[in-house]
């Protein structure tokens, strides 16, 4: 089982004694990442919640502009499945959203269910380049400023002959309409502007937005946060009680301003790790682990691949159980769960450690 | 008028919502000193990083901030305080009366949610300036922040009632205002964006919505008004209003009850 510390090559014995020293020592710990499936999330957690740490998300910019647009004015939205099955009309906001797998379902069927079954599906893009067939909403000046025009024009408050007058016609004249957007390419102005958008064309037919958030498991840890905390998922428990403050517990942040002295990175699931995470004494739990990635960096298990784990399923827009795939699967990595559980039970050991 | 000497840079970032001046008037010397501040798991008093003295009066200096002094004079409900140096976020955040001076800079959210009082600083802000917080209802509500520095993005973001007086501001200054007045020499580009009422006045401005339509020139007794208001803060936003004005109604993507006055 791969672990090293500071590079060199280390036993597991000997790589959660240095990762329990670390973070031990540490003021103001934080956990960052966890990109991992729901029992990893729940270790980290709890970890947290033992020493003292905050937890940030690899992906919290996204997550953020999602619920912070929900805290205000709400959220209508879909299902992957609904909107491959119903949606006459899909207006997709931004680029990010044609790399989703979902694009490629919706471009390669028609809606086959409900009162659009068997028509033509309408595909708008706004910000990014329609294919073949569809039709590209010029957003020269920015998304922001195109979204805004588009809602004005629904609502009746502008009226001309421009594209974007004709994309809020044909959008009105659907029966059901799916946005699909990116919250961390249109920061939280843009999903407010989606939301109030698909609010406005409610009132004409039926219409819902759908977030496309790949590439990472935040779509786990808000649910796992919200039982664990009662908060989004940025809380610091530095005085015991989850506190939640976005600002505060943001990692990079708090590693530029100098305040956090120990950082432990959870990506079972792979993914890059941030360059922050040299700038501070870290612990790595990586699903892909490179020696350099911190001082202490122990290989776990990947969730779906070597061992069963609940995770977003993007496809489904719910959390699924992933089993292990094949029999071949390297048995000798322990999960970022039992790691995490492993580095909590020890710190318990150690007098000096809070909480 | 008590003080709060720094003795060196705090370890951690500190919490001073319960550090006002009516706050420590009840209190000893040696309780004032072991009130709780820290916000990590060691935790930190007040009296180890302040040299305190007090004397039971409704003014309070901290002589020497510090950017990691977070909630100075949060939730203040009346005297003063007046902070001789830095501050870090939420300066003010929920104030209700009161006086509130920083000479430094000051962090983000600053006059978040404040119902009333003056909050002064005299340097730069940060992002969301008078702006609100995650998930709370409004930014500043009802109090006057006066920033003569410049703030970050965001300045005004939901902000609800009362006048927001700024150098120079960033993008998306009175995003999503709900009310209020937001008056700047200078802001930065998509000002109002998403705005549903409220007044900004701006001297030079980044790029308009197109969801902001030009309503002509108008000479209202309104903005006579308001520039008298004004100039009991500050005459050079005062003055914005004696030049030349185009008023521009919106956001039209929203309800566009809004409206920006562009000093020529």
């Amino acid at each position: 089982m791969p672990a090293w510390v500071k590079g060199a090559a280390a036993d597991m014995d000997t790589a959660l004694s240095a990762a329990v020293e670390l973070l031990g020592a540490a003021r103001t710990p934080v956990i960052a990442g966890l990109n991992a499936d729901v029992s990893a999330i729940r270790a980290a957690y709890d970890l947290a919640g033992r020493v003292g740490a905050s937890v940030d998300t690899l992906g919290a910019a996204g997550t953020y502009a999602e619920l912070g647009a929900l805290s205000r004015v709400g959220a209508m939205t879909s299902t992957p499945a609904e909107v491959v099955g119903r949606a006459d009309a899909v207006l997709v906001v931004g680029s990010a959203p044609w790399n989703a797998a979902l694009s490629a379902r919706i471009l390669d069927a028609r809606p086959s269910r409900g009162r659009a079954a068997g028509s033509d599906r309408a595909l708008l893009a706004l910000g990014g380049s329609a294919p073949q067939g569809g039709t590209t909403i010029p957003a020269e000046n920015g998304i922001l400023p195109a979204l805004a025009l588009l809602r004005a024009h629904l609502r009746g408050h502008l009226a001309d002959d421009s594209p974007i007058a004709g994309a809020a016609e044909r959008l009105s004249g659907s029966l059901y309409v799916a946005v699909l957007y990116d919250p961390a390419e249109i920061g939280e102005f843009g999903v407010e502007t989606v939301q109030g958008l698909v609010v406005d064309l409610n009132d004409r037919t039926r219409a819902f937005a759908l977030p496309v958030q790949g590439g990472n498991q935040d779509r786990a840890v808000v649910p796992v946060a919200a039982w664990t905390t009662g908060q989004a998922p940025r809380v610091g428990f530095g005085r015991r009680v989850p506190e939640h403050d976005p600002w505060r517990f943001d990692a990079a942040r708090q590693v530029a301003a100098g305040e956090a002295d120990a950082a432990l990175w959870i990506a079972s699931v792979p993914a890059p790790a941030p360059d922050w995470l040299g700038r501070v004494p870290s612990i790595a739990l990586m699903g892909d682990a490179a020696a350099d990635a911190a001082e202490v960096v122990i290989g776990v298990g990947v969730p779906g691949r070597d061992h069963g784990g609940v995770l977003w399923n993007d496809t489904r827009a719910a959390l699924t159980y992933w089993p292990a795939q094949g029999a071949g699967a390297p048995a000798d990595l322990p999960s970022a769960a039992a790691v995490i559980g492993q580095l909590a039970q020890r710190l318990a050991g150690r007098s000096e450690t809070a909480c | 008028m008590s003080t709060l000497t720094l003795r060196e840079a705090p370890p951690e970032r500190l919490d001073f919502l319960s550090i006002t001046p009516l706050s420590l008037s009840g209190l000893s010397q040696g309780e004032a000193e072991r009130l709780e501040i820290g916000t990590s798991r060691r935790g930190l008093r007040l009296g180890d990083c302040f040299t305190v003295a007090l004397d039971r009066s409704d003014t309070l200096v901290i002589a020497g901030g510090h950017e990691r002094l977070d909630r100075v004079g949060a939730s203040l409900s009346g005297g003063t305080i007046r902070v001789e140096g830095d501050v870090g976020q939420r300066l003010g955040a929920g104030m209700a009366a009161g006086t509130l001076t920083v000479t430094g800079q000051a962090g983000p959210f600053a006059g978040s949610g404040a119902t009333g009082g003056t909050i002064t600083i005299e340097g730069d802000a940060g992002d969301h300036a008078g702006g609100a917080v995650y998930g709370a209802k409004a930014g500043l509500d009802g109090a006057t922040l006066v920033i003569h520095g410049r703030a970050g993005d965001h300045c005004g973001d939901r902000m609800r009632k009362g006048t927001l007086l700024v150098g120079q501001a960033g993008a998306h200054a009175g995003a999503r205002m709900i009310a209020g007045t937001l008056a700047a020499l200078e802001v930065g580009d998509l000002p109002g964006f998403g705005m549903r009422r409220g007044t900004l006045v701006v001297g030079r401005h980044g790029t308009l919505a197109p969801t902001f339509v030009e309503t002509g020139s108008h000479d209202l007794v309104f903005v006579r008004l308001l520039a008298r208001h004004l100039a009991r803060i500050s005459e050079a936003h005062a003055a914005l209003l004696a030049r030349p004005l185009r008023r521009y109604s919106g956001d039209l993507a929203t309800l566009a009850k809004g409206e920006i006055w562009a000093a020529g």
